[in-house]
């Protein structure tokens, strides 16, 4: 397989020893007609082998078009990509070709989205689909492409995987359906594996199967993951890491015990004090004053200052914070994170 | 009890189909009192939305019986059933979807004034719009704005006056925050507590979110295929469950806790809820059971206190488990 796939996908350039995924200071603007929208404002983050990665974040913040900009799928216009680096295993993938992308896509980094309806073609059946990907790419024979797309079924635990290969989408539940597009996300074995929301759509039993089936596969592969979400239960469930995002800037990265237990950014910290807590019963809710930014307009400063108790002059001057190193592999974008950290 | 506001008994709605009858809702008894919240949790597909619906008179039952502060409501009529109707509002989930567009808010608040003429003379009526944009925490002076203007939260807000109009005593909430942000969120839930303090009101508060409810809630109701299976206070609910159903249903829920990774009681479910144009025989949940025996099959267990349940339990095998 491993042969196959050298022959089949070479990228001149990469690094085994560099990190798996790498975004330095992402910048991606939207030509609208209320002006420019600064959907991303210098987002960096890494990610390793067998390591998920978290990126948590409300509507707006930038997360969906970061990942799409790392999988080359923004639409241009009105989307423009105007700073930064994607680097996969040290190759920037920003500044390939189209045709050398396209063999990046689905065989080095794959990935998954919200809605699986939407997602796959309700035209052809989810046999053909996932065939289809190993007669493009491997060049295999129906009969072989067959099989493959019946072992990738069993491998996402479709009951009856056999049958269920001549199926099209609309006859699955919606827990099936995420699993056949996982399927189809993993068929030609990427490294890394963007997850976009992929349980906000499904009740909360079918999502802890498929986040089980995610984190099964993940180590089985070694597979790094991007994991988009706004839900900070299943970040503390699943994640290694978390990167918040505010407004298309990354305000804080840190390994996931460390963030809940002491947040160092007040953005973070006013998001974990708004989930209903049991201890807290019968009590008002810490709320978040006022709204995000429109991405036409962004504060000047630091982008959250107009909703932050802890905002001073500083905060409301450009530059924007830097990115603090603020412990071992931990940093915020908060001039005050001593006293955020409580310190 | 005269403090009984909201009672159905027996509620049902099958909605006809090609292949027979979608059960959505299947023999509902569900009682509120004065000033209460009754939560009711379910996965898509229960019957708490169809159930939402018939409580406001949005769906007609096919069977049973909804009485609101004693009177029927399946059997009113005319200026009757309209008077009696003032008295249970709705708020709907997507507070995109659910406001007129081409109306300002003031006109989609006022509405209900409209159809309900004798509540507040016309010459009042701006002053009352106005009072009502006040009373949910929106500037009054934004009454002949459009719904564009305002954020998804804003947007709710929008919805809870207008279902305020009529000063109803019980509210119906269904999914009310489930298409807002987190931080947004806690706002609207922060708001809905304060109406219910300010002016005594009853809701009913459904939605998937069992942390939501949770906070909310005093009393909980537990939905699958169109039945409750289990009811109780909100402490008897989350940590004394008896129902394998609800248990499996809390244990799902991720804890926004690091520490309890890999540590809790996490029982993950086989396969989807069954069609319910055609759902099991018996008990509904056998299909996915652990528990499930020959009796569950042959004999459909009541929603009722049992040997080891001491909240009402509809399971032959119930027995207190914590899951969390």
């Amino acid at each position: 397989m491993t042969d196959i796939k050298g022959q089949v996908d070479a990228l001149p350039g990469t690094d085994p020893r560099a990190p798996l995924l790498q975004i330095n200071d992402l910048h991606v603007e939207f030509h609208t007609r209320d002006g420019v929208a600064k959907a991303v404002n210098g987002a960096s983050f890494w990610l390793n082998p067998g390591e998920t990665l978290a990126i948590l974040g409300e509507s707006g913040c930038g997360k969906s078009v970061t990942a799409q900009a790392i999988m080359g799928i923004l639409e241009t216009p009105p989307a423009h990509i105007t700073q930064g680096e994607v680097r996969y295993r040290g190759v920037d993938l920003l500044k390939l070709p189209e045709a050398q992308r396209r063999k990046v896509r689905a065989n080095r980094i794959a990935m998954i989205f919200q809605d699986a309806l939407s997602a796959l073609n309700p035209v052809y059946s989810v046999g053909f689909q996932l065939a289809e990907l190993f007669r493009v790419h491997r060049g295999m024979s129906r009969g072989d492409a067959r099989k493959r797309a019946v072992e990738l079924l069993d491998q996402v635990r479709i009951p009856g995987a056999k049958s269920r290969v001549h199926d099209y989408p609309h006859q699955f539940s919606g827990g099936m359906r995420q699993r056949v597009m996982i399927a189809m996300a993993l068929a030609l074995d990427p490294e890394v594996l963007i997850a976009d929301e992929p349980t906000t759509a499904l009740d909360v039993t079918v999502q802890a199967q498929i986040m089980g089936l995610l984190a099964e596969l993940r180590r089985e592969r070694n597979m790094g993951l991007v994991l988009i979400t706004h839900d900070m239960g299943v970040v503390a469930d699943v994640a290694d890491r978390i990167s918040v995002m505010y407004a298309g800037r990354v305000v804080e990265e840190a390994p996931v015990y460390d963030i809940y237990a002491r947040p160092g950014h007040p953005y973070t910290r006013a998001l974990l004090e708004s989930i209903p807590r049991l201890d807290l019963k019968g009590q008002q809710l810490s709320v978040i004053q006022g709204l995000p930014p429109a991405l036409t307009d962004i504060p000047a400063g630091c982008a959250f200052h107009p909703r932050c108790r802890y905002a001073k002059d500083p905060c409301r001057q450009d530059p924007a914070p830097p990115a603090y190193s603020i412990a071992p592999h931990r940093t915020a974008r908060c001039h005050f994170f001593r006293e955020v950290l409580g310190e | 009890m005269s403090d009984v506001v909201l009672q159905t008994r027996s509620l049902v709605k099958h909605f006809k189909s090609r292949d027979g009858a979608v059960r959505a809702v299947d023999g509902v008894d569900l009682q509120l009192r004065r000033g209460e919240t009754l939560g009711v949790v379910g996965e898509s597909g229960c019957g708490k939305s169809t159930l939402a619906k018939l409580l406001v008179g949005l769906e007609k039952p096919t069977s049973g019986a909804i009485a609101v502060r004693g009177q029927d409501m399946v059997r009113l009529k005319g200026g009757d059933l309209r008077r009696a109707r003032r008295n249970i509002q709705m708020v709907m989930q997507d507070p995109y979807t659910s406001l007129n567009p081409r109306m300002t808010v003031g006109d989609i608040i006022g509405e209900p004034f409209e159809i309900h003429s004798d509540v507040v003379p016309k010459g009042k009526r701006r002053q009352a719009v106005q009072d009502l944009l006040d009373t949910v925490g929106l500037n009054p002076d934004h009454a002949g704005r459009y719904p564009h203007q305002f954020s998804g939260g804003q947007r709710q807000r929008i919805g809870i006056a207008r279902a305020l109009a009529l000063k109803p005593e019980i509210l119906v909430c269904d999914e009310p925050v489930s298409a807002l942000d987190v931080s947004i969120q806690a706002q609207v839930i922060n708001l809905l507590e304060r109406l219910q303090d300010d002016f005594g009101l009853s809701y009913i508060f459904i939605a998937h979110d069992l942390s939501v409810v949770r906070h909310i809630a005093d009393r909980v109701a537990v939905m699958y295929l169109g039945k409750i299976v289990e009811q109780g206070h909100d402490v008897a609910i989350y940590d004394q469950p008896t129902h394998p159903y609800t248990q499996a249903l809390i244990s799902a829920v991720p804890v926004p806790d690091p520490r309890l990774r890999g540590r809790r009681d996490q029982i993950v479910l086989e396969g989807d809820v069954p069609s319910p144009a055609d759902p099991p025989s018996g008990c509904r949940f056998r299909t996915r059971c652990w528990k499930s025996q020959h009796v569950c099959g042959e004999q459909e267990p009541v929603l009722q206190i049992r040997e080891r349940s001491p909240h009402p339990s509809a399971c032959h095998f119930a027995e207190v488990r914590r899951v969390r």
